[in-house]
């Protein structure tokens, strides 16, 4: 398993200045947060970790090479990505999407196996979704659909899992299951990246976290040292109030 | 996986042979339907020889093969723009192709150089519809179908104004290029070579292509290349338009009516959709050229009446649902 | 008095010839207007004509009996329209056309696609292509038909009759006053000729001039402002039947035309000039007349 590499990155986001850039390591194991408010480039960071935008300057690695260095086919048996936003141009059923997890692990002439779709369903009964097989996905809710593309992500066993909001559309228990999955693939070994709009998830379920700026400034580090009040504060320019429950801190937005 | 893949092809290979027996059995002269099989063993009188073996068969040939190549090239870039309106004929390809041929056939060359040159039509065709409707942001149904509509407008008007600055001579035989007609097809064998050798090359494609069609960006984060993907698309769907172009004209909307009633039926495995396509499709236009032969015989309809009688409603269809 | 003829002829080569063949005549040829030389065994038996005009030719070669297949609109003479139609002459059944089995196929040069001429030619039937664009060619498609079909006694009568009328009209108008000439083929969209046209060469030839001749191509299109600026002193108009006022009457919308102001507004019936075949000499005819009658107005 390798760690994935921000060297010297800094992200390309239209009309906005370089910033800090980038140097940290995604370790197997590790759990990562990013936490910014919205249009802080949340979304560009992912994207681009994942080899799928052009940075301005640095360069991500997966162990010691170089995204550009890499065949797509070869990145995706190591990386898997949760989409925030999905196309569905033509309808397709739970389990074929699912199946498409499997696209970087078979050659071109190559059907999908029992074993490939054995993998699918397994996965979809881990996110719950197991009864929905033969649906068509746009007919599905919006946290159904979510936790399709979660499964299919599972389907795809990468070793380092970049997730977009993957608490969106999700009511709190199966915010809390996706979460207690990602944990649970960190422990064997896995990494995961994610971007979260709530603080409290990120606070509870990341050992790291990443605080992205608006004006591009950035800190990263080990979440106890991350989450200082004030610091969030400046964030989501927003007044905190931190309480501790079950030993760890929860913050709450201050009314005006 | 591959079982029921096999059997709706196999159904669909049934059809198609179904289609081409009816359309070889029938004309504006009658011959029975013993006598057609006795002139297929090699028998039979030799005005029903000439008829069966000389006119229907290389004419339902011809029709098959257009209507296959139509189809999968419709399939192929309704994928590429992951939108079910995408359709060679109304995105304008045909009509670039058309261009193409006919500058070709103006300046005096023939055979491989007019298919070459149609290509070539085509090809710019689907790069200036991509390129404008592309523009700075992403493609939107409407700004796609507007570029091309607008785009092959433009191509008609080009081929009326080719065909009246045209010699005399030419011109009978030209109007076709307008409303497709296989009725001047010739030799159908490149053209069906070349849908043999398309349906064996997006069989390995195939799953990168289900991939694709959710999404460049969730094809890439797949292990898809979708650049060069993307690319061998444009051009075999390009390659195929022209080559039907060339053969039969611009027929409309059988790359729009075909795939989108097989998607009804088969779901969207490319693997599946886009072999079933060149047989539905080449069955499709048999039945209709046969119905332009003899619906009002002896005068000859263009086959291309008949498939935007179709498939203009189909297409305001799904026009419709897609909102 | 044709059939006689031939079966004379046929009993000479016969007692002429050493081989036993049952041969009506030795084989005939002439060349198209394609440059193709068609040659048959025996004179041709069964033809078909895919024109209108074709149909004409082959009935004033003496052929018309042997006429086994026509197209669209082959209304002349009467007996046409009994013949079988194999379609439009723009998309041909072919089905129906090897059906009737011809020994001998009359295609128009620029009046039928020439893939499905390719396609007959390659199914084993003789094509003889004819593109008929002056008097003179009128003349000797005929000839080359009556050869073809073995009727030259009648088919060459025929040709000598129209070479000698269009000879005299020739002679009668070579002196003739010039009188502006405005031709219309067909009025939405306005069409003419050129003087390449055999219209324009019937205007020519009763001593008009076609205000319209020198256009680059065959049937130009032209807005009726080129009319009115070019101020014909007589419009002559075929027309869509055999009467359509119509199509003249719009000229007298406006007086500063010569032809309107003389009142030189002629219906000519269209089927008598627009197909290069003998009744051209008739059209001729009715054209000079129409000609000399706006002379008399000066």
């Amino acid at each position: 398993m390798n760690p994935l590499r921000a060297k010297e990155l800094v992200i390309d986001i239209p009309g906005r200045g370089d910033g800090q850039p980038l140097n940290f390591s995604v370790e197997p194991g590790q759990m990562w947060g990013v936490l910014g408010p919205n249009g802080a480039g949340k979304t560009t960071l992912l994207h681009t970790l994942a080899g799928l935008r052009v940075p301005r300057h640095g360069a991500v690695h997966l162990g010691e090479q170089s995204l550009t260095e890499l065949r797509r086919r070869r990145i995706s048996q190591h990386l898997g990505l949760v989409f925030q936003e999905r196309q569905d141009g033509f309808p397709a059923t739970v389990l074929e999407t699912a199946l498409i997890g499997r696209h970087p692990w078979l050659s071109p002439w190559q059907m999908e196996s029992g074993d490939d779709e054995r993998l699918a369903r397994q996965a979809l009964e881990q996110l719950d979704v197991g009864h929905l097989s033969d649906r068509l996905v746009n007919t599905l809710s919006g946290g159904e659909r979510q936790r399709v593309a979660i499964a299919t992500v599972l389907t795809q066993a990468p070793d380092i899992w970049l997730l977009d909001e993957p608490s969106n559309h999700l009511d709190l228990h199966h915010q809390v299951s996706v979460l207690e999955l990602l944990t649970d693939q960190a422990r064997g070994g896995r990494s995961v990246f994610m971007c979260l709009h709530d603080l409290n998830l990120a606070a509870r379920w990341c050992d790291h976290l990443l605080l992205l700026y608006p004006n591009g400034d950035v800190c990263w580090g080990p979440a106890e040292r991350m989450l200082v009040p004030t610091a969030l504060e400046r964030l989501y320019g927003q007044k905190l109030i931190t309480v501790e429950a079950d030993g760890a801190p929860v913050f709450v937005p201050v009314r005006s | 996986m591959s079982r029921p893949l096999l059997k709706p092809l196999l159904i669909l290979a049934l059809a198609s042979l179904a289609a081409m027996v009816l359309s070889v059995g029938t004309g504006s002269v009658s011959v029975a339907p013993g006598q057609v099989l006795a002139v297929l063993l090699g028998e039979g009188s030799n005005l029903e020889q000439t008829l069966v073996l000389e006119l229907r068969l290389p004419r339902t040939l011809s029709a098959f093969a257009t209507g296959g190549l139509l189809a999968v090239a419709g399939a192929l870039m309704q994928v590429l723009l992951r939108n079910p309106l995408a359709d060679p004929y109304v995105l304008g390809l045909s009509g670039g192709a058309a261009v193409g041929a006919l500058l070709a056939m103006l300046a005096g060359l023939g055979g491989l150089i007019v298919s070459g040159s149609a290509f070539a039509g085509a090809l710019l065709a689907t790069l200036m519809v991509f390129g404008l409707a592309h523009g700075t942001g992403s493609w939107t149904p409407s700004r796609l179908l507007l570029t091309g509509v607008v785009v092959a407008a433009g191509w008609g008007a080009v081929i009326t104004l080719m065909l009246a600055i045209s010699p005399a001579q030419r011109l009978p035989g030209m109007l076709y290029w307008l409303m497709g007609d296989v009725s001047y097809a010739r030799s159908p064998w490149p053209a069906l070579g070349l849908l043999f050798l398309v349906c064996l090359l997006v069989l390995p494609l195939g799953r990168s292509l289900n991939v694709l069609a959710r999404g460049p960006m969730q094809a890439a984060a797949l292990g898809v290349a979708v650049r060069p993907l993307e690319w061998t698309i444009y051009i075999l769907a390009s390659l195929l338009t022209a080559t039907a172009v060339t053969m039969a004209g611009s027929i409309g909307f059988v790359g729009l009516v075909v795939p989108h009633m097989l998607r009804l039926v088969l779901g969207n495995d490319q693997r599946l959709i886009l072999p079933a396509c060149a047989l539905a499709g080449g069955t499709l236009l048999v039945l209709a050229d046969t119905l332009a032969r003899v619906v009002i015989a002896p005068e000859q309809l263009p086959v291309g009446v008949i498939t935007a009688l179709l498939g203009v409603p189909t297409f305001l269809y799904l026009l419709y649902r897609s909102r | 008095m044709p059939n006689a003829l031939r079966t004379l002829t046929s009993t000479v080569t016969a007692a002429l010839t050493l081989w036993p063949a049952p041969v009506l005549a030795g084989p005939v040829c002439a060349t198209d207007d394609t440059g193709t030389e068609v040659c048959l065994a025996q004179p041709a038996s069964r033809i078909a004509a895919l024109s209108p005009g074709a149909t004409e030719l082959v009935w004033a070669a003496g052929a018309g009996d042997k006429v086994v297949a026509v197209v669209s609109f082959s209304d002349y003479p009467d007996a046409a329209k009994e013949v079988t139609s194999v379609g439009s002459h723009t998309r041909m059944d072919l089905e129906r056309l090897m059906q009737l089995q011809p020994d001998l196929v009359i295609g128009w040069v620029t009046g039928n696609p020439p893939e499905q001429l390719e396609a007959l030619a390659e199914l084993g039937l003789p094509v003889f292509s004819i593109e008929p664009r002056t008097f003179e060619a009128v003349s000797h498609t005929i000839e080359r038909l009556a050869t073809l079909a073995g009727t030259e006694a009648d088919g060459f009568a025929e040709a000598g009759r129209f070479r000698q009328g269009i000879a005299g009209l020739e002679r009668e108008y070579r002196d003739a006053e010039p009188v502006p000439v405005f031709y219309q083929v067909w009025d939405e969209p306005l069409m003419t000729v050129n003087n390449e046209h055999l219209i324009g060469k019937v205007i020519t030839l009763c001593g008009g001039v076609n205000v319209f001749g020198d256009l680059d191509r065959l049937v130009p299109r032209i807005s009726p402002e080129a009319v009115i600026g070019a101020n014909p002193e007589a419009i002559l108009a075929g027309g869509m039947g055999e009467e359509n006022r119509h199509w003249l009457t719009r000229w007298e919308a406006f007086p500063g035309i010569e032809a309107t102001t003389q009142d030189n507004l002629y219906f000519i019936p269209p089927s008598l000039v627009q197909r290069p075949t003998p009744r051209l000499l008739e059209g001729s005819r009715l054209f000079c007349q129409k000609l000399d009658e706006a002379r008399g107005k000066r």
